[in-house]
């Protein structure tokens, strides 16, 4: 257990120490000449581009947070206080939206709306008679709203379990002294709800802060960049071999900043309890007639599916029937075909679909075999320096996908490369998935072993058994609803992975999303679009298991 | 002040429906202190919350202060900002994010016509006072100990000058020793304001010690409603008996009833002979009851051989437990067991041979 923990936490450092070590060297590592500098500080820091792109990324992350709270909020509301017809749909539909590949939904908003092929752009056009186009979704305002978007059931989730977790008698108390309900609203439970919503809000920007797959989907080609393409681009240049050095430094201060993110959630997670009014009794919500306002509430949410998921997944198999994008119309009709679908090449599709299941075997099984061996010494032992693997194991959650894509392609190539050839192997991207999903298995490890009491591991001892044994015959069965909840959500989100692979893969390692990547990178929409929808296809199945798991550990809970 | 009739209540949840309420009239009279005593689930705290328009009743009516804010057959629910009422709730329900001043100062910044500042300032502190908590105005309300969180939510209940002040189990989060003081310290509030009160709580000792008249509830409906005294000597059924006190029940069947018509007594066929008991007027010979003698009522003395008199009955201690204040034994006569209480000083050993005496007017026989 001990040396599992300690693998985990060596991953960690080494990963994030290579990025730091080659943003303050010169030269080629191995190099006898290597030297010591700041130089790639000097570069990135005095370059006007680095802070226009910065001033992007911030522009993009604060639209994206804006559109997905504005979706989130109501949502969660509707869901969580008031007596809105079938809930578990909702939270079953939140759940698989948050899994559905970034990518899919951008490459559908781009058939919707990019200035010159976005039907919609082009629809308006006809019916109004505009000269041009009046949607540009290559913006930076553009790409906000889509990631928006696609962070709302993200927001949702998190605002709804702040919402649960309100003493109802607070709002109650309120009405009884007189406060009308929209002043019960404003004067209690939003200042109550405050520090929880704050915290949700810093967590989403910070997603949205490392977000790459709307910004590279949609804006790479037009060039407008936020700090993760931007890095992705600089490591892949046109011409000449990339700035290793100066791509380490932006990596290290898009880490600085995710990190700092990251300080600040904590700090506002920390104010929340603060407000927790102990009552040691299981809050009943106070539910809300919805009465002749039902109606419009569920066209809202049904407004939300339709354009936020489902008009951007309607396009892409839309497009993926037809040769060339066009207008919905009867003509068109008659020229959909399996072309872009029979034209895959099929040795690479096959090989894309090995790898990729590989992934979803070894990195959730590996991932939750390490964050059980992290939680069982930080939350079991009276080990020193628990404290540290605790911190270490937290860490990737601030650390954007790109910087470890950044960190495990710099560990392979400059520092494994003698001793374990790795690259374009699929052992790299294991390590890299594995390091990446580490905080979210050791919360969810802990949260499980939080509720075991201690007294059920003690007895087991009392009664002859050994620490394996307690392990095997009292902890895990324990755990059990909660390892396969976890383990397959970590199987889920290994499938619709684009950041990390994108810098690791090559034909031969290439996991499906980076398939579906190579196609939009050759402007091969069509069969991107098919290679994206024959993904979603292959989901459902794991979806359906994801969601019988999820019932069994209570996680699809609401009221 | 607050008047129920057949009001009732269903919960539809996810698990079916569960009748909360089933048909409960009452009357709450201009400055009485009502209490709402039963056990868990047994609706009392369901009938405070439509008192306090927290809940949509299914059916009857309540009026408060001759006001009717709800009433099923002519559609009228007024909703709790419009009623005029205070609440103490359960996990009292304090604002975190207000300071203490804050707090109590709710009520008043919500009241049309708007009150002046001057006002607000005057009206919290004599609340405060009222609750011992001035000086304290300024302090965030998470750092306030569990009593002192309580007299704050009785202050922002009470400063609002309510038509009636609800407590819902207001001392259920307390320790022993500060829900005895909490107890008398509300009642003596009440009593300087003279607010009518509803109260609910499932100790039977508050409800004695605090209420005017208590009603005492199980399964949804009322079944005993009277003054504590009478409640706790004469209880009409064997539920209400049990709840309130400790009680040795014999079963038996009615041999003959005597005595004048006011105060009927009978003749009972108990298991361990015919006991002498009071009855009610519409008892009649061959009725099954059953007979409730308190504890603290039954006379015991060393059985020196010989009969005794009128309900008089021989036996043998089984069990002397020492609780302090007292002395709890248990004596067997004629195999049912006769719970009864002795002064601590008293010397018994098990296995000694006693008689018991059980007075008349302490047997009360209840129809089964």
């Amino acid at each position: 257990m001990v040396t599992a923990a300690l693998a985990a936490s060596f991953a960690v450092v080494v990963l994030l120490a290579v990025v730091l070590w080659l943003s303050f060297t010169d030269g080629a590592p191995g190099d006898p000449a290597l030297a010591y500098t700041l130089a790639h500080y000097a570069d990135v820091f005095l370059d006007a581009f680095t802070y226009r792109v910065l001033g992007n990324t911030v522009l993009f992350a604060v639209i994206a947070l804006a559109v997905a709270l504005a979706c989130a909020l109501p949502m969660a509301w509707l869901m969580e206080r008031t007596d809105f017809p079938g809930k578990p749909v909702v939270f079953t539909l939140m759940t698989v939206a948050l899994l559905i590949p970034g990518f899919a939904v951008a490459l559908g908003w781009v058939f919707l709306v990019h200035a010159k092929i976005g039907l919609l752009n082009r629809a308006l056009m006809a019916v109004l008679g505009l000269g041009a186009a009046p949607f540009n979704v290559a913006t930076v305002p553009g790409m906000g709203m889509v990631e928006g978007l696609s962070l709302a059931p993200l927001a949702f989730i998190m605002v709804a379990v702040v919402l649960r977790a309100m003493d109802p008698a607070l709002e109650e108390a309120a009405a009884i002294a007189g406060a009308r309900p929209v002043a019960v609203m404003w004067r209690v439970t939003l200042r109550v709800l405050w520090p929880g919503l704050l915290a949700a809000a810093i967590y989403v920007l910070t997603i949205g802060f490392a977000a790459f797959d709307v910004p590279a989907i949609l804006g790479l080609s037009a060039r407008i960049f936020t700090f993760s393409t931007y890095v992705f681009s600089a490591l892949t240049p046109t011409a000449g071999a990339p700035e290793y050095g100066e791509v380490a430094t932006l990596s290290v201060i898009m880490a600085a900043i995710a990190a700092l993110l990251s300080v600040c959630y904590r700090t506002a997670q920390r104010q929340a309890p603060k407000y927790a009014v102990v009552t040691g009794k299981a809050y009943r919500p106070r539910i809300a007639r919805l009465g002749r306002w039902r109606p419009p509430a569920v066209a809202l949410v049904t407004l939300y599916f339709v354009v936020a998921q489902l008009m951007p997944l309607a396009m892409l198999a839309w497009a993926a029937l037809l040769p060339y994008l066009q207008t919905p119309s009867a003509a068109a009709l008659a020229l959909v075909t399996l072309r872009n679908f029979t034209g895959l090449p099929r040795a690479l599709v096959l090989r894309a679909i090995g790898n990729t299941a590989l992934l979803m075997l070894l990195v959730p099984s590996i991932t939750l075999v390490l964050s059980a061996a992290v939680s069982w010494v930080v939350l079991r032992t009276r080990l020193r320096g628990r404290a540290v693997v605790d911190f270490l194991a937290f860490l990737p959650l601030a650390i954007p996908g790109i910087v470890f894509s950044v960190a495990a392609l710099l560990l392979a190539l400059f520092v494994l490369r003698p001793v374990a050839p790795i690259y374009g192997t699929i052992w790299l991207l294991v390590l890299v998935y594995v390091v990446a999903r580490l905080s979210y298995g050791t919360r969810m490890m802990n949260g499980a072993l939080i509720q075991i009491h201690r007294e059920l591991e003690e007895s087991a001892s009392i009664c002859g058994a050994s620490t394996a044994g307690v392990l095997r015959r009292v902890l895990v069965p324990l755990m059990a609803p909660a390892m396969v909840y976890a383990w397959i959500w970590i199987a889920l989100l290994t499938y619709r992975e684009l950041t990390l692979p994108v810098l690791l893969s090559n034909g031969s390692n290439l996991p499906f999303s980076f398939l579906v990547w190579g196609f939009v990178q050759a402007s091969s929409y069509g069969q991107a679009s098919a290679a994206s929808l024959l993904m979603l296809g292959l989901m459902a199945p794991a979806l359906f298991l994801y969601w019988i798991a999820a019932r069994g550990a209570g996680m699809i809970a609401p009221r | 002040m607050i008047t129920i009739r057949n009001l009732a209540m269903t919960y539809r949840t996810a698990h079916g429906e569960h009748q909360a309420v089933r048909g409960v009239s009452l009357e709450v009279k201009q400055g009485e202190f009502y209490t709402l005593l039963g056990p868990s689930g047994c609706g009392k705290t369901t009938i405070l919350r439509c008192v306090a328009g927290l809940e949509h009743p299914d059916a009857g009516e309540i009026l408060i202060g001759g006001e009717v804010v709800f009433s099923a057959e002519r559609g009228i629910w007024v909703p709790p900002h419009n009623r005029n009422i205070g609440m103490v709730f359960q996990s009292y329900a304090i604002w975190p994010h207000m300071t203490v001043f804050e707090n109590v100062a709710f009520p008043l910044r919500h009241k049309r016509p708007r009150l002046a500042r001057a006002e607000i300032r005057e009206r919290v502190a004599k609340a405060l006072q009222l609750v011992h908590l001035d000086g304290l105005e300024d302090r965030p309300a998470p750092y306030l100990s569990g009593g002192q969180q309580q007299r704050l939510a009785l202050a922002r209940a009470l400063v609002g000058e309510p038509r009636v002040l609800l407590l819902d189990e207001p001392l259920s989060n307390l320790d022993a020793k500060l829900r005895e003081e909490m107890r008398f310290e509300i009642r003596q509030v009440v009593d300087r304001l003279g607010v009518t009160t509803l109260f609910v709580t499932h100790e039977q000792i508050e409800a004695l010690t605090m209420s005017d008249v208590m009603a005492v509830m199980k399964d949804g409906v009322i079944i005993q409603e009277g003054a504590p005294a009478e409640i706790y000597t004469r209880p009409a059924a064997e539920f209400v008996a049990d709840f309130i006190g400790r009680t040795n029940f014999l079963r038996g069947t009615v041999a003959s009833v005597g005595g004048d018509g006011d105060m009927p007594v009978a003749s009972i066929e108990t298991p361990i002979g015919v006991l002498a008991c009071r009855v009610d007027a519409a008892t009649r010979a061959g009725d099954a009851v059953t007979v409730a003698v308190r504890p603290e009522n039954v006379a015991i003395a060393l059985d020196e051989g010989g009969g005794g008199g009128e309900n008089s009955f021989a036996g043998t201690v089984e069990s002397v437990v020492y609780v302090g204040n007292m002395l709890d034994c248990l004596v067997a006569v004629a195999g049912e067991r006769i719970r009864l209480q002795l002064h601590p000083s008293a010397s018994l050993a098990r296995g000694t041979n006693v008689r018991l005496d059980l007075p008349v007017e302490h047997c009360l026989a209840m129809q089964r």
